[in-house]
């Protein structure tokens, strides 16, 4: 799952470095970044995933798997981070920009940074809702979609901790997200 | 320095349209007049004034994505790079737009 979502990511990631390339618009830059960042956090939990997977649950490999998990975690963080600072500088509100920074003085992940993540997300698909109220475009709701699922997604990998069932379900909310953002790309690409 | 006590004016804050957004502008007028557009119409379209609207023209014949065609008035039209141009912009907005960002 981790595979087909990073996939996605980058693919996100590599059109936004398009639209930069063609307008020289920040926002989309950071938007690019974001999306590498998350592209590569996946990536490394997915093999993380699989060496742990290879080994067939070694004891000794058990460490593989929790560092792919705290890369890709601190990866998402700095991605979220960076995409709540996209929207507060197109706003271009210096005091609030500066609030974006806030991730980077919890570089280390417990369930406050967890917390914060999940803030993080919440705070960018309540921005992608406000922006499809506005214009009530498909492709502005498949974007909403993703972030809310995402949000969802990661507020289960919070309570798995006091319930197991919640990690599959996590994970399918996540690629059920980057599911979305693909068919966002799809259509945006599609001829006219 | 101005007083105390006398009221200060407002502060205006205008947003100002980038050289890329006016491009794009012009494009667009040009297109949507099925690729014909006298400087008139592009001049309405894009709201610009005279001075600044030949030195864009002259900027996007340079870039060849446009070019002047027509004898005794001046008929601007996309060259196959501008359509291309303007496809890969149609798409790079509804992508944008479909985040939030306006570009």
């Amino acid at each position: 799952m981790e595979f087909i979502a990073s996939v996605i990511a980058i693919a996100v990631a590599y059109q936004a470095l398009r639209g930069y390339n063609l307008s020289k618009e920040r926002t989309l830059l950071y938007l690019n970044l974001s999306f590498v960042l998350i592209g590569a956090g996946l990536l490394v939990d997915g093999l993380s995933d699989l060496i742990v997977l290879l080994a067939r649950g070694e004891r000794g490999f058990l460490f593989v798997f929790n560092l792919g998990y705290t890369i890709n975690f601190l990866a998402q963080l700095l991605a979220y981070g960076l995409l709540v600072f996209a929207y507060l500088y197109q706003t271009r509100s210096p005091s609030s920009i500066a609030l974006a920074a806030l991730p980077v003085m919890f570089i280390q992940r417990n369930t406050l940074t967890e917390l914060i993540l999940i803030f993080l997300l919440v705070y960018v698909a309540t921005q992608t809702a406000m922006n499809y109220s506005a214009n009530k475009n498909v492709n502005a709701l498949l974007v909403f979609g993703a972030f809310a699922s995402l949000s969802i997604a990661h507020l289960f990998f919070l309570l798995y901790i006091l319930i197991p069932t919640f990690f599959p379900l996590a994970h399918i909310a996540q690629l059920f997200g980057f599911l979305l953002l693909l068919a966002m790309l799809l259509r945006v690409n599609q001829p006219a | 320095m101005i007083p105390s006590g006398q009221p200060q004016p407002q502060k205006v804050t205008a947003k100002y349209r980038s050289q890329f957004r006016i491009y794009v502008d012009i494009m667009h007028v040009i297109q949507r007049e099925n690729n014909e557009a006298k400087p008139t119409r592009i001049l309405y379209g894009a709201n610009l004034s005279h001075d600044r609207l030949i030195k864009y023209l002259d900027e996007l014949k340079a870039l060849g994505v446009i070019q002047e065609t027509g004898t005794d008035d001046k008929v601007y039209s996309l060259t196959q790079k501008g359509i291309e141009f303007m496809n890969n912009f149609r798409k790079v907005e509804s992508f944008a737009s479909a985040f939030g960002f306006k570009i």
